[in-house]
């Protein structure tokens, strides 16, 4: 779950194994389990029931340098694993199919270097969250189908840190930890699925906002003066961070019988992320407050891919993606240092039989270098944030196994 | 199956290994460029705040982070050269001793105790050498190193750099410590800073002078001493001749390429804003409503006692007499009931409506004289005084920390409300290296001042 994961913000578009080989299309398919993600309608067109594990390993590289600086920090290397699971069950002639979708879509991990230049505004972050999404989808003719599943944020943790601008008598900088897990909260994953022609299906879904929020969080101090102890009294923290709500539509071409394209096109309601707002159960820097601005912009995905058949057993996969940043500029925080990003994927599915296969799916983004000045920050009354140039890279492998029965 | 596995899984392991350890480089579209300055040997003039004097004193520590040495790091990486400081030998590093912070009191005041004085936990390895100068002032142990970049000297001022400007009566090298030590014994009674500056062969320099013939008189709370003939606001006459002298020899006549600075206002400084005659009137209130602050204004010849308004600025020393205890008298010091029925703060810690206002336009006066020179000499000008009001009236947020004036928790002031910290310092290293960048077409790197230590608390 780097934040450099294949979608824009701290969004994860890691959800369905073949899919990710095909740049992220799905909504318009009915590929597989992982449909129950991308257009839960389209679960009912999915005629073989069976259950599917992925997993990926993200590995991001961050770079940034100062403005005005000539030495750029890296951020740690560290490795996340976004998985995914889903299984689907109902009768094999049947309108009906239900199924049990678990999903990682939010989540960051980045560490930045020691002494950071942006060591006041955040030194690492690590946010996780853990969807279960239970899904029944009904097909109403050969042609249409719905569906909807209820998600439920099952895990949602945070740590995020920072150093503070106060030093002891030995010249070491007091560190704040925050550390928290969600309440679980309640959404819907909706759509429907519509499939005119053998040639050609449409879709639309639409996965509803999850607030995380974090009640009663522990608030840590290292290397606090004990000169200034009453001005840092906190040990309690609250905070509400929103998982927006996705609204998709997709189409499924299929020239051929080996031949599959999907096309989508996602926009995220990130504009519900205002600003970040902390409530403290005693002072953190003389203030039982901290609010943070982002206002986020609402941010649209494109997404074009394919899959080819190449024997009975053997399918390869491409894709390519173009994700449009929610991030303001001169509002780049170091905990979501987003751009604009293109994506490019690969992926293959090797069935070994008529129910086991292995799927697997490589995707490399390269966000856009992006750069905010000082002045940019005493404009935007974001100066809780570095002036700097912030450029990243991900490469993904991934791989899944399937079973249909 | 086997055979696609053990070809496609370690196959795409390495390939997101190969992609993903390509760390972006962000470093190689940066150029640094020393525009059209030679570096090579930078030679800075100034006082106190050249020198890296803080939080009262003189010491190695402190003189590693003077902005002059600050930038000369920063000028290393375009051409620039060894950068020579007078430090203090390694045993007696802590100079002329500094002041040591030991926490608040339960009032909130912070405990700030100097050297020797009591109830001070720090031991100091200080560089006296017992003996007094004619002017009252501990002597310290002599400079004995190479020849300094660094020829800032603690409270120096331009009427005391030029010894023609008092007719020669009052040799400086016999009067300040800090100068004694950088001259020879046949040096001291004969050499003033003009002529020890005119030894130098910059080839470019930075001229920080003008400071303390405001700012010596302003921190007395106006009050000049008649034994100290530095003591008062210089006038503009002098300090004319004096200044155009000083920057036509370190220029050496306009031919070296340099920067002068300005002079800040004195009341964008914690040594008169951290003490409010506000909260001093609230805090004799709280005890008697009937009470208020009263204040000795006038002159030595002719003084008056008035009740203290917000127009007055009370200076960081009076915080600790303040409140005390005057034989004779029933009134707390400050503190009355009418401007006979008091016990007034001495003038000294007092800087009153009138003394700021002369001050200010004495400022202004020094500053249009600064700035008139250092255009005859085709000397570049870092505007201190506009930056210091900045920081005092807004802060300043630097790499998402905020900062400001305050004493203390601002950071960017050391103990001696006066002079900046580490940080501070810092801070100015970079303004002077963005005009040198605007002017002379660099590329000098600036620093990140939060690598500089700000104020240690206990």
């Amino acid at each position: 779950m780097s934040t450099a994961a294949s979608a824009g913000g701290f969004q994860v578009n890691l959800a369905g194994q073949r899919n990710i080989g095909m740049g992220g299309v799905g909504v318009g398919l009915s590929l597989d389990q992982a449909a129950m993600f991308y257009n839960p309608g389209a679960l009912a067109m999915v005629r073989k029931n069976g259950v599917q594990v992925g997993v990926n390993a993200t590995f991001a590289r961050v770079s940034f340098v100062p403005q005005g600086g000539t030495t750029q920090s890296n951020a740690q290397h560290d490795t996340v694993t976004p998985f995914n699971l889903y299984a689907s069950f109902g009768p094999t002639d049947g309108k009906l199919r239900f199924g049990i979708a678990v999903y990682t879509p939010f989540g960051s991990k980045l560490r930045y270097q020691d002494n950071w230049t942006g060591r006041y505004a955040l030194t690492q972050i690590d946010l996780k969250s853990i969807f279960i999404q239970p899904t029944v989808s009904y097909a109403l003719t050969d042609q249409i189908s719905i569906g909807a599943g209820l998600v439920i944020l099952g895990y949602g943790s945070v740590n995020l840190q920072r150093d503070i601008p106060v030093q002891d008598g030995s010249g070491n900088t007091t560190h704040l930890e925050l550390d928290g897990k969600a309440k679980n909260k309640l959404g819907y994953n909706a759509g429907i699925y519509f499939k005119p022609s053998d040639k050609l299906s449409v879709g639309i879904s639409y996965r509803s906002q999850v607030d995380a929020t974090v009640s009663g969080g522990s608030v840590a101090f290292r290397n606090l003066p004990s000169s200034v102890a009453s001005s840092f009294s906190a040990t309690k923290f609250d905070v509400t961070l929103p998982l927006p709500a996705t609204t998709s539509v997709g189409i499924g071409v299929t020239p051929s019988e080996k031949l599959t394209i999907g096309l989508d096109a996602n926009l995220v309601s990130w504009s519900r992320y205002k600003s970040l707002d902390f409530a403290f159960n005693g002072t953190v820097g003389g203030s039982t407050t901290s609010t943070s601005k982002r206002y986020y912009q609402d941010a649209l995905t494109f997404r074009l891919g394919g899959q080819y058949l190449l024997t009975e057993g053997l399918a390869v996969r491409a894709g390519v993606s173009y994700d449009f940043t929610p991030v303001k500029d001169g509002y780049i925080t170091p905990e979501t240092p987003d751009a604009d990003r293109v994506g490019l994927a690969a992926g293959a599915t090797y069935n070994v039989n008529d129910q086991f296969g292995i799927d697997v799916s490589f995707l490399y983004e390269m966000l856009q270098k992006r750069s905010q000045t000082q002045s940019d920050l005493l404009s935007n009354g974001t100066t809780d944030r570095v002036a700097g140039t912030y450029k990243t890279t991900a490469a993904v492998p991934g791989i899944g196994v399937h079973y249909n029965f | 199956m086997n055979s696609f596995t053990k070809r496609t899984l370690p196959a795409l392991g390495l390939l997101g290994l190969a992609l993903g350890a390509c760390q972006p480089d962000l470093e190689k579209d940066i150029k640094v460029s020393n525009g059209s300055v030679d570096f090579s040997n930078y030679v800075a003039i100034g006082n106190s705040l050249t020198a890296g004097y803080q939080s009262g004193g003189l010491f190695n520590a402190g003189q590693l982070n003077s902005y002059p040495n600050i930038l000369s790091q920063q000028f290393a990486k375009v051409g620039g050269g060894t950068f020579v400081q007078p430090l203090f030998a390694d045993n007696q590093k802590d100079g002329s001793g500094y002041l040591n912070f030991q926490g608040f009191t339960n009032t909130g005041s912070p405990i700030l105790l100097s050297p020797g004085q009591a109830g001070n936990t720090r031991t100091y390895q200080l560089a006296l050498t017992g003996q007094r100068l004619p002017s009252g002032e501990n002597q310290l142990a002599a400079y004995a190193g190479a020849q300094p970049n660094n020829l800032g000297i603690p409270g120096i001022s331009v009427l005391s750099s030029v010894s023609a400007l008092t007719g020669g009566l009052a040799p400086y090298g016999l009067l300040n410590p800090f100068f004694n030590r950088l001259l020879t014994a046949t040096e001291q009674p004969t050499v003033d800073y003009l002529t020890y500056i005119s030894r130098t062969t910059p080839t470019f320099f930075t001229n920080w002078l003008g400071n303390n013939d405001v700012l010596t008189y302003a921190t007395n709370g106006g009050v000049s001493s008649a034994t100290n003939p530095f003591s008062g606001l210089t006038d503009t006459t002098r300090f004319g001749t004096g200044y155009r002298a000083i920057t036509r020899t370190i220029s050496k006549n306009g031919t070296v390429k340099g920067i002068s600075a300005t002079i800040p206002n004195v009341t964008n400084i914690p040594y008169f804003i951290a003490v409010r005659v506000a909260d001093i009137k609230a805090r004799f209130k709280a005890s008697n409503p009937a009470l208020s602050l009263y204040i000795v204004t006038g002159t030595a010849a002719m003084p008056m006692v008035r009740e203290a308004t917000d127009n007055d600025l009370l200076t960081l020393p009076s915080a600790s007499v303040i409140g005390g205890v005057t034989t004779g008298n029933p009134f707390p010091v400050g503190a009355g009931l009418s401007a006979t029925q008091s016990n007034p703060l001495p003038s000294q810690y007092v800087l009153d409506a009138t003394e700021i206002s002369t001050v200010l336009a004495r400022t202004t006066q020094l500053n249009t004289i600064i700035n008139k020179t250092a255009r005859q000499y085709n000397v570049a000008v870092a505007d201190m005084n506009m930056f210091f009001s900045n920081i005092a009236s807004r802060g300043i947020a630097i790499n998402a920390t905020n900062n400001s004036a305050s004493f203390l928790q601002g950071n960017l002031f050391s103990l001696d409300g006066v002079h900046p910290t580490a940080r501070g310092y810092a801070l100015i290293a970079n303004e002077f290296i963005r005009v040198i960048n605007t002017t002379y077409s660099a590329s000098v790197p600036t620093v990140d001042p939060n690598n500089y230590d700000a104020v240690l608390f206990p």
